[in-house]
């Protein structure tokens, strides 16, 4: 690919989708909470659920140690609920839905007509606050696996949502998580039942549409015993000026022998060269691995966004259980990134392992931030934490903020980290083999990342290659 | 707050009124905010506020700066000695050295009332400190022999609060060896200390801190020093045995070419909490830091290392290192770290490396088919993980100096 055609690929997601849309009344307030419950035909425990998280809202301060500063949030000035107008009664079959919003989809790569789909992955479409269609539905009902909107699980599902919703991730958690819980729209809920392999890598497709409109959206996933499930979640969003806030919660159970893994390409739109516009994507993402020798596999490549700040975290309740965390991190123009994860190791024998790479260019801000906690009783536990840095030119930042705590003697904790920049004899060996500089660089970065690169799913990792390749466009020579 | 201080100000000879005026209104800046908690970044793994108002009630300042017993001198190596009685100068003897070449005072006023901190204990320091010392190296001068400075503290402290200030100076193209030796009687008290520090261009400083006793003591010292061209400053810590000891130590490398070491070996033993805290400011090209801290921890104690290194986005061709590596021996200890690394610069080689875990099984197994006792075992490569510390001690008599004590503290394991 030569830089011609990067640059008419800057951002080839930022159209936008001319639909009508039905919206719930601006501003944050228990009416639009009311509102949100009763278009989405709740029942009464889950609005109870919801006001109390608000009232808890009311008490909370929004956080402000992190590195990425903002303006402040007009959380009156937005639109909690927005739907196309055709979603207003859920189609009952893809043949039904909007045409429109097929399109869009089909545009995004994602086509939701399960005939033409190459191999077998589920897709749960979310536009805005609603889902739009699932796929695959038919062959994974017959394998008892749920995947279906939350909104429906809420209604078809009850008692598993009660008993793990917000059993992860606490109603009133910290500012952006409560604030989730009292007005999430929709997003995805899987279960998994006993000694099951999921057949095929289920999928989210989460894309904001809409102006002025905030994405909260919900995903549960639950591994019962003996299961295994991978799960991928893309994001998209039109080129817009205006900052939009995405601020989800994503909670993972894994009971005993179970395993998740989780997989994230954010490729939200970053605002354009001078730092204008951009998602401020701020999601809370925890798993628990709560059975014995559970495991929790965390991968992501987070290209987009005006600032991304989360930390997909692991907590390690189950003896033998294991967390990973993979990440990719790009930072380009007036990107800024503050993300990482934390391994809370509570049983004994534990084991996690970070592998974070941080790229930045541009003007851009990249912080990992990691927190790793072996408990008093975790005996015999392990932590092996590589963070990398790439910077190139001087007007960006890398930063490296570990946390550490080791409160017992028999476990281990192993913490690297290096900082530089690209290496000059590694480029001229590209350059001399008739790269060009800008290739040269693309393919020194995939190495670079190609830890984690790895990670991903074969449908994901090619994809996630080529993001690599065009978040750093511009940013050489 | 105000319970926990019983403050008498006309304990402190002050030289005018405005200087009382001062001294009260600093007081007054720090009751606002009180001891540093774990909501402070700075303080997270150590809250200060929690550990200080445990152990003392009704704090008081000390007026008391008389000797009550002899000071036992080192002789182990020739030094010109300053000594200190509960961190007020007291006498010195500066016989190796050529005249005017090295000038100690007592310091006695505090200047920069006024300055702002956004470090509250500074407010305590400056309405309360009793001054300290001031040691001035001359132009191209380069000291014979080490100074030690004898931090002696009497037995009747208990629930005493002691401030003092020392400032240090090495004017263009001088040497000088440091070490501070802590010894006193067993009370509890609480010490905040503030230092400076400046070195010209092409100056080397060398400075060791060592504790002789274990001591009931609180300790929370902060170091600024400021770094000229060509300059060196190489720091050993060495200062176990203390109930709580907070170093913070804030090194900016200003001009190009300059180079500073942190060193520091800790064992750690029933009760006791130490932290080392370190902000290394790379503000200009081609400097290099070097750190490394390593901690032994038996028993209940805790360990805690929160280093950053900041490299500005001037500042190219940085060499920055970073390590912390920490033996938990026992299930009750704690070690927390943060190493941080905040880079604005691209042309850099930074790194850092962090480790806890026990001793390495294999290697006492080893050491017990040879014959030698578990204990002894244990001990022998505690020794070999500490004294790679002050390896880099140059001076031969004083390394086997350290290396005495160092023995006596793992003995007492």
């Amino acid at each position: 690919m030569n830089s011609e055609e990067l640059k008419k690929q800057e951002y080839k997601y930022g159209f936008t989708t001319e639909i009508e849309n039905f919206k719930a009344p601006k501003g944050l307030s228990e009416k639009t909470i009311r509102f949100i419950s009763e278009v989405k035909k709740e029942p009464k425990w889950m609005l109870d659920w919801r006001l109390k998280a608000f009232n808890r809202l009311k008490a909370l301060k929004e956080p402000d140690w992190q590195k990425p500063k903002y303006p402040k949030i007009n959380y009156q000035d937005l639109y909690y609920y927005s739907a196309p107008k055709s979603m207003k009664e859920k189609p009952k079959s893809l043949d039904e839905v909007d045409p429109k919003l097929i399109e869009t989809y089909n545009k995004l790569g994602i086509p939701l007509n399960e005939q033409k789909r190459l191999s077998g992955v589920a897709v749960d479409a979310v536009f805005d606050s609603v889902s739009v269609a699932t796929t695959f539905k038919g062959e994974l009902d017959k394998k008892g696996i749920i995947f279906c909107p939350i909104s429906e699980a809420i209604k078809k599902h009850p008692e598993l949502v009660k008993k793990y919703l917000g059993s992860v991730i606490p109603i009133s958690d910290h500012y952006f998580a409560t604030l989730n819980s009292a007005v999430f729209t929709d997003g995805s809920f899987v279960y998994i039942p006993p000694n099951t392999r999921c057949p095929m890598e289920l999928s989210t497709y989460f894309r904001i549409n809409a102006s002025e409109t905030g994405q909260f959206e919900r995903t549960l996933i639950i591994a019962d015993k003996g299961s295994y499930v991978s799960y991928l979640e893309g994001c998209t969003a039109p080129m817009r000026d205006e900052n939009q806030l995405h601020a989800a919660n994503v909670e993972l159970v894994a009971l005993d022998d179970a395993e998740i893994k989780y997989s994230t390409v954010q490729n939200w739109y970053p605002g354009d060269k001078n730092g204008v516009g951009g998602i401020y994507n701020f999601v809370t993402k925890r798993g628990a691995c709560r059975g014995k020798n559970s495991k929790i596999s965390w991968t992501q490549v987070e290209t987009g966004s005006a600032i991304t700040w989360k930390y997909p975290s692991c907590i390690l309740q189950g003896d033998n259980s294991v967390g990973e965390f993979y990440s990719i991190a790009i930072t380009n123009n007036h990107q800024k990134a503050d993300t990482g994860t934390k391994m809370i190791h509570l049983g004994k024998n534990t084991k996690s392992k970070i592998i974070s790479k941080g790229i930045s260019a541009g003007q851009a801000d990249n912080t990992y931030r990691g927190l790793v906690d072996i408990g008093v009783k975790a005996k015999n536990s392990r932590n092996y934490t590589q963070c990398d840095s790439l910077l190139m030119g001087n007007k960006c930042g890398a930063h490296t903020v570990p946390y550490i705590k080791n409160k017992n003697s028999s476990s281990t904790v192993e913490h690297e980290a290096t900082t530089s920049k690209i290496n000059e004899d590694q480029l001229f060996y590209c350059n001399q083999r008739g790269l060009n500089q800008e290739e040269a660089v693309s393919l020194i970065v995939n190495g670079f990342c190609k830890e984690v690169l790895q990670q991903l799913p074969m449908e994901f990792a090619v994809e996630a290659q080529k993001l690599v390749s065009i978040s750093l466009e511009g940013s050489v020579g | 707050m105000e319970n926990l201080f019983n403050i008498d100000f006309t304990k402190i000879s002050t030289s005018t009124k405005k200087e009382e005026f001062d001294r009260k209104q600093n007081f007054d800046l720090f009751l606002k905010n009180g001891l540093p908690n774990k909501k402070n970044e700075n303080w997270k793994f150590s809250d200060l506020n929690l550990i200080i108002s445990k152990n003392f009630k009704k704090i008081t300042n000390n007026d008391n700066s008389k000797l009550d017993k002899k000071i036992e001198l080192i002789n182990d190596f020739d030094h010109n000695h300053i000594i200190l009685i509960n961190g007020v100068f007291k006498s010195c003897d500066i016989k190796f050295e050529e005249k005017k070449k090295l000038k100690v005072e007592s310091l006695n006023s505090i200047e920069n009332f006024k300055y702002r901190s956004n470090n509250n204990l500074h407010y305590l320091n400056k309405a309360l400190s009793l001054g300290g010392f001031i040691l001035e190296v001359q132009k191209d001068y380069k000291c014979k022999k080490p100074v030690v400075i004898y931090n002696y503290f009497t037995s009747n402290l208990d629930n005493k609060i002691i401030n003092n200030s020392n400032k240090i100076k090495l004017n263009q193209n001088s040497e000088l060896t440091l070490i501070e030796y802590n010894i006193g009687e067993k009370s509890k008290f609480f010490k905040n200390t503030f230092e400076k520090i400046n070195i010209d261009k092409g100056s080397s400083l060398k400075s060791i801190i060592i504790q002789k006793t274990k001591s009931d003591g609180y300790f929370y010292k902060n170091i600024s020093s400021f770094q000229d061209y060509n300059s060196s400053y190489q720091n050993f810590i060495l200062s176990s045995g203390l109930k709580f000891n907070k170093l913070d130590i804030d090194i900016n490398l200003e001009k190009e070419n300059c180079n500073c070491h942190i060193l520091s070996g800790l064992s750690l033993g029933k009760n006791e909490h130490q932290e080392i805290k370190t902000q290394i400011n790379h503000l200009a090209p081609n400097c290099k830091s070097y750190q490394k801290i390593k901690n032994v921890l038996e028993d209940n104690s805790h360990g805690v290392y929160q280093g950053k290194i900041f490299v500005k986005d001037n500042a190219q061709k940085t060499d920055a290192y970073q390590l912390s590596k920490a033996l938990i021996l026992e299930d009750q200890a704690e070690f927390n770290a943060k190493p941080e690394l905040e880079i604005y610069a691209d042309d850099v080689k930074c790194s850092h490396g962090s480790s806890s875990g026990s001793i390495d099984a294999d290697a006492i197994h080893y050491l017990m088919t040879r014959g030698i006792e578990l204990q002894n075992a244990k001990k022998l490569l505690i020794n070999g993980f500490l004294n790679e510390i002050f390896e880099n001690v140059a001076e031969e008599k004083i390394k086997t100096f350290l290396e005495k004590c160092i023995k006596e503290q793992i003995d007492g394991i």
